[in-house]
């Protein structure tokens, strides 16, 4: 990959996206969409640095073409898309600011798993365009104790299925951001599995847009905190057309200083009757200088609609604690036991065994180190 | 009291009932017999007056008026009452509560005076303990959280309490274990009288075993094709739809 | 002229003398001059008699009023207000105050009447005493013989600051402080009347304690300003019923109401907010921006908000609880009706800071024809908040495709052994339940209202006998039209 030129964008494009960010400046927690998360105060002084952060991709499957964005002449499908869907503010940093990126199109279902990883500081870019019927299994992983912004763009065709699984190791000290715009055609399919184990902030944003009938989203993460982490899950569905499908399910474990927070909003357009929506979050306090907050939001504009969501935060259920216990497991054994079955339930919806024995494993690491 | 001539009915653009003939007299009862997807519901609703039942051809005389074009709770303020298969659960409303509302809105709806608490608890409670139904059924949200016995029980308590001139009852036998059954059976047949005409949908003959009809008419295909006494039932029974539809056909 | 003018005359005299701001208006007026300036604010203390402290509290809260945004993060939409095209003070013919009910205008008496309120001889029937306001003055107070046996004051609060100035001075913003919001400082600087209510140690109120706002003067703010104190292990039951005129103006009313519970005391607030909503085209209406908060100041004390929002073109409010006493209950039952072009924004905020603190939000939201209607709530837990619970239901109901309903919960814990837990559902009026009751006899509209009235029986029944029967109607009335 090469770091020398701009992002392969119109130069009217990108000073568009600057302006963008420049009218609304880093965010900070009295920005509604920020509360929890203060990135101002997180980044200090320093900003971002302008450098373009790094990535590196796994052996590429049949059907899976790729480009450089920092490469000149980009393909057709490039040109199109980047920059085409909906811009958050810290979006438009890295549409604005990113020298390179990775753009990825899948043509066919490509055989699977197929790595990303995210390193170093700065902003990137990335694009994944899908055409009809393509599916592919994409696991990132973000590496590295830095400042980075990461610019995503999905777009998938009809009945395209994209399982995407991210996993976000402890970073102290970084401040990680992750801003994802996608828009699903009939049909389509958006996986996607969360695991999170905090920064001194970090941030998944997921801006979905279901856009032809049948298109679902399923969203599920973890998280297992302790000392300063924080963790951020901002995600925002819009059921666009009738006949949709959303589910949510978060679980999250607070240890430490720690503060674990979902943000969650579903949307109904008007019309799109036959809609479907599920939202649950639900989070766990390990320590008494933890956090939790969580916002389930619902914005309905259609009678016909099936919308629900809970969220809950709390400790270890008595009873069951109890019951362990008076079958002879040792309290702390027992707490290990509730709540890894506490985290289990949003592990399972990882359709990738492999993955999802590597979710597991990063838990189980996390857990010893969280509670112990 | 009720006379159907040359009914054509479509729901969702789609023809189900095809020139359906029909006649009952007051004090008698008629059952309609057919398999699955013979227009058996459709025929009952479009007597109730469900919205998206709409009538292409033909009329439904009642008692002289015609009923097509009349709303559903003018329907049921003249006398027609709807047994249905699948009672409606309402959160919140309790039971003795929506008896009260639906027995004062016929009432107004004939110009009669409405009853007080009072009365109305009083002439449910009688009829509540032949259909045992509980105390603590009325007190329940309507039809919420109860068996399929239950709601059934309930159905039939509603229709002694209005009393209708003409009473339908569609597929009352379905989730009904055999005790169960009697019980509402006997209901139905206490229900029975000279005034009062009833037409019983089934897909099974059992039910007509406790509710012995004056008339049988068998529907297939949007039509009625066969009638007979109570014994065509059996018939029924020993030879199966497709035997009786392509004997008439 | 009677006695009580004459004060008032000579108070505005002597203020006029005392300030180079002194102004000229005729005191016999009954609207003060359009517009709000700190001459409104001293015309509004003058007019109520207020001692110079309560001036001055005045005059602070509008020079902060002035520094101040109107804020905009609620889903509400309405064209700019324009404070200085307002009156902010106006008193119904024939002030002064009424010793007995036969001086009361008789054409007041039959709007009472229409309305249903009883407010004669039925009232001792009722066990009901009734505090009337009708447009920012009180013409008629009952019952007080009765209140004052076991020591409960219940008066306007104009009088209040008058006969117990040192119960005001002690609890007066304190709950609500001066500058908590844009409309609650507003309210500071111009309120003009409303309740005061103190409930010594150990009583019981031995009545259910009732005031009915009216507005009625055409483009008159309304700025009620309530108090309601329990002392240690007193109870009271507090109702506040609102239904006014139609009419087409845009009319604001920026209310607050605190609410102070001592240890072991309880206070039951129940309201019907019925005004004018505006036509079904969504012109007029009232403007309806309400500062409500209860203080569970002290152990094991309870503080339980019920509500039936079926009125006003807007509704902005957030009657919320903090729970700081150890073992402190708070509660709100809601049920908010937006039909046409209604708009709705209203919840609570449960803040937990006391150990073993409870508290319950069942909220039931009704949107039908073209209106808007949102849950906002919140629900905090401190740290020293040990064994918190709250639970919470939020439950929205639409009726027809072209209306909203919107949920927007914050849920903040910072104490492991506290639980939270919510949960929401969004539905519609089932066809199949609509013609189930159609066919047992019962009407379109007679059916619509029985099953969004079993939609809301978990928050009915919180209301007191008298104000249920009274809501089960209006929920049927506002949503007349709604359907078929």
């Amino acid at each position: 990959m090469s770091n020398s030129s701009a992002l392969a964008l119109p130069v009217a494009r990108r000073e568009q996206a600057a302006s963008h960010y420049r009218a609304m400046g880093v965010p900070h927690r009295r920005v509604e969409e920020w509360k929890y998360s203060d990135l101002a105060r997180a980044l200090g002084e320093e900003g971002f640095s302008d450098g373009t952060a790094c990535w590196h991709i796994g052996p590429l499957p049949a059907g899976v073409e790729i480009f450089d964005l920092a490469e000149p002449n980009a393909p057709e499908w490039v040109r199109k898309h980047l920059g085409s869907l909906k811009e958050s503010v810290m979006s438009a940093a890295s549409l604005a600011y990113a020298q390179g990126g990775v753009a990825l199109h899948v043509t066919k279902v490509a055989a699977g798993p197929l790595a990303l990883e995210f390193s170093g500081a700065g902003h990137v870019r990335a694009l994944i365009v899908m055409d009809a019927g393509a599916s592919l299994t994409l696991q990132e992983n973000l590496a590295g104790c830095d400042r980075r912004n990461i610019g995503v763009e999905i777009v998938l065709g009809e009945k395209a299925q994209l399982h995407h699984v991210r996993i976000a190791p402890v970073a102290a000290g970084a401040v990680q951001v992750e801003e994802v715009a996608m828009t699903l055609a009939a049909g389509a399919g958006y996986h996607s599995h969360y695991a999170s184990f905090g920064a001194k902030l970090s941030r998944l944003e997921l801006d979905i847009a279901l856009e032809g009938e049948g298109a679902e989203a399923n969203l599920s993460g973890v998280s297992v905190l302790g000392e300063d982490n924080h963790a951020d899950i901002t995600t925002r569905i819009s059921h666009a057309v009738g006949l949709t499908h959303s589910t949510q399910l978060f679980k999250k474990v607070a240890g430490g200083n720690s503060r674990a927070i979902y943000q969650g909003k579903v949307s109904v357009e008007k019309g799109a009757n036959g809609s479907d929506s599920r939202q649950t979050a639900k989070a766990l306090l390990l320590s008494r200088q933890a956090e939790a907050d969580l916002k389930p939001e619902l914005e309905i504009f259609a009678d016909d609609v099936k919308c629900a969501h809970g969220a809950a935060v709390g400790d270890l259920d008595a009873d069951s604690l109890f019951y362990l216990r008076a079958r002879g497991i040792p309290e702390t054994d027992a707490r290990a036991l509730l709540i890894h079955a506490f985290l289990e339930d949003a592990m399972t919806g990882i359709a990738n065994a492999d993955l999802r024995e590597q979710v597991r494993g990063a838990v189980n690491d996390a857990l010893g180190r969280v509670s112990a | 009291m009720l006379e159907i001539k040359n009914l054509h009915v479509t729901v969702g653009g789609k023809e189900i009932l095809k020139g359906l003939n029909l006649s009952i007299a007051a004090g008698q009862v008629h059952a309609i017999m057919g398999p699955n997807g013979s227009g058996k519901s459709t025929l009952s609703y479009i007597l109730a007056g469900r919205a998206g039942y709409e009538i292409t051809e033909g009329s439904i005389t009642y008692n002289g008026e015609d009923l097509g074009a009349m709303p559903p709770e003018q329907r049921a303020a003249k006398g027609v009452f709807l047994a249905m298969q699948y009672p409606v659960e309402i959160p919140g409303v309790t039971t003795m509560m929506f008896l009260k509302s639906a027995l004062n809105a016929q009432r107004r709806g004939r110009g009669e005076k409405e009853l007080d608490a009072i009365g109305v608890l009083k002439t449910v409670r009688a009829k509540a303990a032949t259909l045992n139904v509980s105390e603590d059924m009325l007190k329940r949200a309507l039809n919420v959280g109860f068996s399929g016995g239950e709601k059934k029980r309930l159905e039939i308590l509603q229709m002694s309490l209005f009393e209708p001139k003409l009473a339908i009852l569609d597929e009352t036998d379905s989730g009904l274990d055999i005790d169960a059954l009697r019980l509402v059976a006997e209901g139905v047949n206490a229900l029975r009288d000279p005034s009062r005409a009833m037409l019983v949908i089934t897909h099974y003959q059992r039910l007509l075993d406790y509710i012995v009809p004056d008339r049988i008419h068998v529907l297939a295909k949007g039509r009625i094709v066969a009638e007979g006494g109570k014994e065509l039932a059996l018939e029924l029974e020993a030879k199966g739809y497709d035997q009786i539809v392509k004997d008439a056909a | 002229m009677s006695s009580a003018a004459a004060d008032t005359k000579n108070t505005v005299a002597a203020i006029g003398e005392k300030y180079k701001y002194g102004f000229v208006t005729d005191i016999e007026m009954e609207k003060a001059p359009k517009g709000l300036s700190e001459d409104t604010v001293r015309f509004v203390s003058a007019k109520k008699g207020e001692p110079q402290w309560m001036l001055d509290w005045r005059l602070g809260a509008f020079r902060r009023w002035g520094e101040m945004k109107e804020p905009n993060w609620a889903r509400v939409h309405y064209p700019k207000i324009d404070y200085q095209n307002a009156y902010y003070y106006a008193a119904p013919k024939n002030t002064p105050l009424k010793q007995s009910l036969d001086e009361v205008d008789p054409k007041l008496l039959e709007t009472y009447k229409k309305l249903g309120i009883p407010l004669n001889e039925q009232m001792a029937l009722a066990g009901v005493a009734v505090d009337a306001v009708f447009d920012s003055v009180s013409v008629a107070t009952t019952f007080k013989d009765k209140l004052n046996e076991v020591g409960v004051i219940f008066c306007p609060i104009s009088e209040a600051i008058r006969d117990y100035p040192d119960l005001v001075k002690q609890y007066l913003g304190t709950v609500v402080p001066v500058t908590d919001n844009f409309f609650a400082t507003l309210n500071a600087a111009v309120f003009t009347d409303g309740t005061f209510v103190y409930v010594p140690k150990g009583v019981r109120c031995p009545m259910e304690l009732s005031t009915y706002f009216r507005i009625n003067a055409s483009e008159t703010g309304q700025f009620e300003r309530t108090l309601i104190i329990a002392d240690e292990g007193s109870y009271v039951s507090y109702l506040e019923g609102c239904t006014a005129p139609k009419r087409d103006e845009n009319q604001l009313h920026a209310a607050v109401v605190e609410l102070v519970a001592l240890e072991g005391a309880e206070i039951k607030y129940s309201t019907v907010q019925n005004w004018y909503p505006g036509d079904e085209n969504g012109l007029g209406g009232i403007y309806n921006f309400v500062t409500k908060r209860g203080d569970c100041r002290g152990d094991r004390s309870k503080i339980s908000w019920t509500q039936v929002e079926t009125g006003s073109a807007i509704t902005w409010k957030y009657p919320s609880c903090i729970l700081r006493g150890d073992g402190s209950v708070g509660e709100f039952y809601s049920i908010a009706i937006a039909n046409h072009y209604q708009q709705a924004d209203t919840g609570t905020k449960m803040i937990h800071l006391g150990k073993n603190t409870r508290s319950r939000i069942i909220s039931k939201g009704i949107s039908a024809g073209k209106a808007q209607n949102t849950y906002r709530g919140q629900v905090s837990v401190y740290g020293k908040a040990e064994d918190a619970r709250n639970f919470t239901q939020c439950d929205s109901l639409l009726i027809g495709g072209d209306c909203g309903a919107h949920t927007v919960p914050y849920i903040e814990s910072r104490n492991p052994t506290a639980r939270i837990e919510h949960e929401a559902t969004t539905s519609k009026i089932a066809d199949d339940q609509l013609f189930y009751c159609l066919q047992r006899g019962l009407g379109q509209e007679e059916a619509v209202a029985l099953i969004v009235n079993g939609f809301c029986k978990e928050v009915l029944q919180q209301l007191p006998m008298e104000f249920a029967v009274e809501a089960q109607k209006l929920v049927g009335i506002s949503l007349e039209g709604s359907v078929g």
